[in-house]
């Protein structure tokens, strides 16, 4: 019980020194939640976050050392780099997120910590895309792709098989999630896009972009390809061989008729070649349309018939704090409860990217900021982002509406395929040509 | 306190440092390519069992004619159009800048743009080559285009203007130092024996350089052949070479067959080096 | 040639002013962005002309800026110790070539093949080694040897191309005096090859700077200026970039006009003793 409470209390101040500190005005709020032998005992300690930009940056790591009272050392990766550091020298890193579908790398190579449910806070406040497997409102969601239940829960606590319903171990904590489309810029197409089809539709040819890779332009073209009526697939988050054939020689086909403008590596590249006009119609991350509507560009993300691309990002510890320093291991965790609590929470909310504890951001953000950013209502005043910038005027409603209206039509998810090995080397014959 | 060191003994003490870094950085690690380019791979796993299926595809499949083929090409027309441009530029610098501080100033200036960070060198491009971007514009403003040209950017033209703009003065270097080698005494006779200035170019310059020459090239080999991030970039991932591929397999974790193109690669490189070195031995017109 | 300024004099200075056009190109963009007014964009049009970019650098927070400045702080200190290093081996092995070893294929060849091999491959390689061992990488060890795998083959066929510029008279001219190989080393070959050692340090120097691929694995847990702008890149970024290259070109014009006057000097005050000695 006492535990329990203590953690409360904790909570409850780390959030007070969040808010305050986004200007959210709840009052100031010096830390006094931990008591004095854990901030002793816990000072000395550094922990290492690697990860994305979105969630290891300065102002991120200048708060969580405020409010955490040990230091948080944060280094940003781009994603080779950070699963190679993972594979082979998993014990230079403490905590890491990045995306679901890498854990068609990770598993059963006994680096990743089991994360038991009952030390992370906010479980029971968690979406339950992530928890059930579900939309909000019961109804199960595509199981084509990288879905977040295949590998939310490990079976037990040895970490080796994932369980498709709930148990006391967790491979991650849920930090970000989206749905992506299509990207459009409205002044430069003919007509309302409104099918993954049209990336393929040759009005639009060498002007469209796809992301350049198997985990995330494949599936997009698959969409498009079956929308198009060009292919029909079983699974498009998991294609045979006979099904990647097909897809390559299409994909060839329309590279030959100089179809494709380019193809991203990086997120900048998408905005770059939307914001530049080099490209009229691509499939992007949501923040980067949000990025090119700040440069006063025409941008739209529109729902599509066939449902969006959905991707997850959770955040892991690594397997050497167990059995390592106890006091290490409560920081970390300690750290990652911190992680969705407010602070970091509402940095990357206020930048078009989903908070796994909704609920939370909500007691946070400004009524207009949620209600911009999740409930699809008319900003009432400007919306700022968290670096001081307009990104919209008052008035202006988010592309395709609510958290739900968009997270709850995801055709296919982000994915590594079982076949990948052959996926890619078809991939390089599809870039060859 | 002179000690006698044989010269041979000498020479080792020397390379030494160097040797040590290369063999325990270098050939260590590619010991370990070598290996794993024999190995079969699962999920970013190597797994130690003897597997061929890396090098039958390898130097079975299309991919690789594709790749060297585009990466030849690349280098064709790479090399020659640095060795023109570098040429014209060291003896320009050398022959005719006769001030000493403002040839160095001059080369000064060749140098300072390669200070910028390469991911923000590569970003700059989008704005000179872009649809929208100054060359389409200042052509469009001038009559040239009605419609912006897009191939000036994500084709293989954008490729080798960067490989141009990045490399000419790789070449454009040890030929300069090769140039200034050249006694102004030798140069002179020529012109007094009523040599016209293309004579000495050919009869006189030329045969001189051949050390510059050399290892100018060397350096556009290793760099075309060995480079990905520039042809990803500049191409829009649409051009695939040697290099690129080896990248691309890297970024999916599949390091045994990457290994297997890394060491052909290689092959193919030190191939190509050593050929050169025949023609000129770098090494022994040091020690003539 | 001569005194007279022929036709080619002309012709060859418009091609030279046209290569540094072409040259500049991109950095004339870079330059001139990095003024982009506060709602500008990467690309053209400018909207306005401001300072704001380099402001926002600057800023605690700002936007796209990452942890830029102690990722430039790392790469200057990294940068310069690889550069030394560089500077000394290269100078050693460079010597080492002045006759015929056995072995001496060896180390060529080596520096041949640290050239192409797949940066990636080194890097990986050597963190797979130090894996092995029960290492952890850090940036002053493994990071630093990473990276002399890249500069220090360059600085060999430097050294090639000064020492083969080198007129042989002098040396000789110094050993019939009875000078001992160190004395002709310091006295001799050093104050003739000094400019082009200190080319070999710059160019160590920007080796280091722009190198990611080797020393990304093996670097510890600190970002130096090219890991810290790819991880930039997996965000939106502003003009702030071009801000940065712009001071970071501007940092090492001076850098660089600061190490040229500094070894002119040192060239001419040897030169100096040399021939008071001499006298």
């Amino acid at each position: 019980m006492t535990e329990i409470k203590k953690k409360g209390l904790s909570r409850r101040s780390v959030l007070k020194g969040a808010a305050a500190s986004v200007g959210a005005a709840i009052g100031s709020g010096a830390i006094t939640g931990f008591p004095t032998y854990w901030a002793q005992a816990s000072k000395d300690i550094t922990i290492t976050h690697v990860g994305s930009i979105y969630t290891t940056n300065p102002t991120v790591s200048e708060q969580a050392n405020k409010d955490l009272g040990f230091t948080v050392q944060m280094q940003t990766l781009d994603n080779t780099t950070q699963i190679n550091r993972m594979l082979t020298q998993p014990e230079t890193i403490d905590v890491a997120d990045f995306g679901n579908t890498n854990m068609g790398y990770f598993k059963n190579r006994g680096i990743l910590m089991p994360i038991p449910v009952s030390e992370y806070r906010y479980w029971d406040k968690t979406v339950p895309l992530f928890t059930q497997g579900t939309y909000a409102d019961g109804n199960p969601y595509s199981m084509q792709g990288y879905a977040p239940i295949k590998s939310q829960f490990w079976a037990d606590q040895s970490a080796q098989e994932y369980s498709l319903t709930p148990t006391d171990w967790l491979v991650g904590i849920p930090i970000m999630y989206n749905a992506d489309t299509l990207g459009v810029r409205p002044d430069l197409v003919p007509h309302k896009v409104e099918s993954w089809g049209d990336l393929f539709n040759s009005e639009f040819a060498g002007k469209v972009a796809l992301q350049d890779g198997v985990n995330v332009g494949v599936p997009d073209a698959a969409v498009a390809l079956e929308a198009a009526g060009l292919m029909t697939y079983v699974d498009k988050g998991n294609m045979t061989r006979e099904e990647i054939d097909k897809t390559i020689d299409l994909l060839i086909e329309l590279k030959r008729a100089g179809h494709f403008r380019s193809f991203w590596t990086n997120f900048d590249q998408s905005v770059q070649l939307m914001a530049s006009g080099e490209v009229v119609l691509q499939s992007m991350f949501a923040p980067a349309v949000t990025e090119v509507r700040t440069r006063g560009i025409e941008c739209q993300y529109l729902p599509l018939k066939e449902g969006s691309r959905g991707w997850y990002i959770f955040q892991s510890a690594m397997a050497h704090l167990d059995g390592g320093d106890k006091l290490r291991r409560d920081c970390v965790m300690e750290y990652m409860n911190w992680c969705n609590s407010g602070f970091n929470g509402v940095y990357f909310s206020r930048q078009g990217f989903y908070s796994s504890v909704p609920d939370l951001m909500k007691e946070q953000l400004s009524e207009n900021d949620y209600g911009y950013w999740y409930e699809g209502k008319a900003a009432t005043a400007d919306i700022i982002d968290p670096f001081g910038k307009v990104m919209e005027k008052a008035g202006a409603v988010r592309d395709g509406g609510s958290l739900w209206d968009r997270m709850g039509n995801v055709g296919i998810w982000n994915t590594l395929m079982d076949e990948d090995r052959y996926l890619v080397r078809r991939w390089q014959d599809f870039m060859a040509a | 306190m002179t000690t006698y060191v044989s010269p041979r003994a000498a020479s080792w003490l020397q390379a030494a440092p160097f040797a040590l870094i290369m063999t325990c950085l270098v050939l260590i690690p590619l010991g370990i390519i070598v290996v794993v380019s024999f190995m079969d791979f699962g999920f970013a796993e190597i797994i130690p069992e003897f597997y061929l299926g890396n090098w039958q595809d390898v130097l079975r499949s299309s991919l690789t004619i594709d790749t060297y083929v585009t990466v030849f090409r690349q280098l064709a027309y790479v090399w020659t159009i640095t060795l023109v441009l570098g040429f014209t530029i060291s003896y320009y610098l050398i022959f005719h800048i006769r001030s000493n501080i403002w040839r160095a100033i001059f080369l000064a200036a060749c140098a300072i743009p390669f200070w910028t960070s390469g991911p923000i060198r590569m970003i700059s491009w989008v704005p000179l080559l872009g649809r929208e971007g100054l060359v389409n514009q200042a052509l469009m403003g001038a009559g040239l285009i009605d419609q912006p040209i897009s191939w000036l950017l994500y084709s293989e033209f954008s490729v080798i203007v960067v490989y141009v703009n990045m490399l000419t003065m790789a070449m454009a270097g040890p030929i300069a130092n090769s140039m200034a080698k050249i006694s102004p005494s030798v140069i002179q006779a020529a012109w007094d024996q009523g040599a016209t200035e293309w004579q000495t170019i050919v009869e006189v310059i030329i045969p001189l350089i051949k050390p510059g020459f050399v290892v100018g090239t060397i350096f556009i080999i290793t760099a075309v052949m060995g480079d990905g991030f520039l042809v990803r970039a500049m191409s829009g991932n649409q051009v695939n070479t040697p290099a690129v591929a080896i990248m691309n397999e890297i970024n999916a974790f599949q390091f045994p067959p990457a290994a297997a193109k890394s060491v052909v690669l290689l092959v193919v490189v030190l191939t190509m080096v050593g050929l050169l070195l025949r023609f000129v031995d770098i090494r022994k017109e040091l020690a003539r | 040639m001569g005194t007279r300024r022929t036709t080619s004099f002309y012709v060859l200075s418009f091609i030279f002013a046209a290569f540094l056009l072409f040259l500049y190109g991109p950095m004339f963009c870079v330059y001139l962005l990095s003024f982009q007014g506060p709602d500008g964009g990467m690309s053209f049009p400018m909207r306005g002309f401001s300072t704001v970019w380099f402001e926002t650098l600057f800023t605690a927070g700002g936007r796209g800026v990452g942890d830029i400045h102690n990722s430039f702080i790392r790469s200057l200190r990294l940068g310069a110790i690889v550069a030394l290093l560089t500077m000394l081996i290269g100078v050693a092995v460079g010597m080492s070539f002045r006759r015929r070893y056995p072995g001496g294929n060896f180390v060529f060849y080596s520096a041949i093949i640290s050239m192409i091999v797949p940066g990636i491959f080194v890097g990986f390689g050597i963190s797979l080694t130090l894996n092995m061992l029960g290492m952890r990488p850090q940036w002053w060890y493994s990071g630093i040897g990473a990276q002399l795998t890249w500069s220090l083959p360059f600085a060999m066929l430097i050294m090639f191309i000064i020492l083969g510029r080198m007129d042989k008279a002098f040396e000789e001219a110094a050993t019939d005096l009875g000078a001992t190989s160190f004395q002709r080393f310091q006295y001799v070959i050093l104050p003739l090859i000094l400019p082009g050692v200190v080319g070999m340090f710059m160019a160590g120097f920007t080796s280091s700077y722009e190198e990611a691929a080797r020393a990304g694995l093996n670097i510890g847990t600190g970002n130096t200026m090219p890991m810290e702008l790819t991880g930039l890149l997996g965000a939106a970024t502003t003009p702030v970039m071009f801000a940065v290259g712009t001071l970071t070109t501007l940092f090492m014009f001076t850098l660089v006009i600061a190490t040229l006057l500094f070894s002119t000097t040192l060239t001419k005050r040897r030169q100096l003793r040399l021939s008071s000695q001499h006298a």
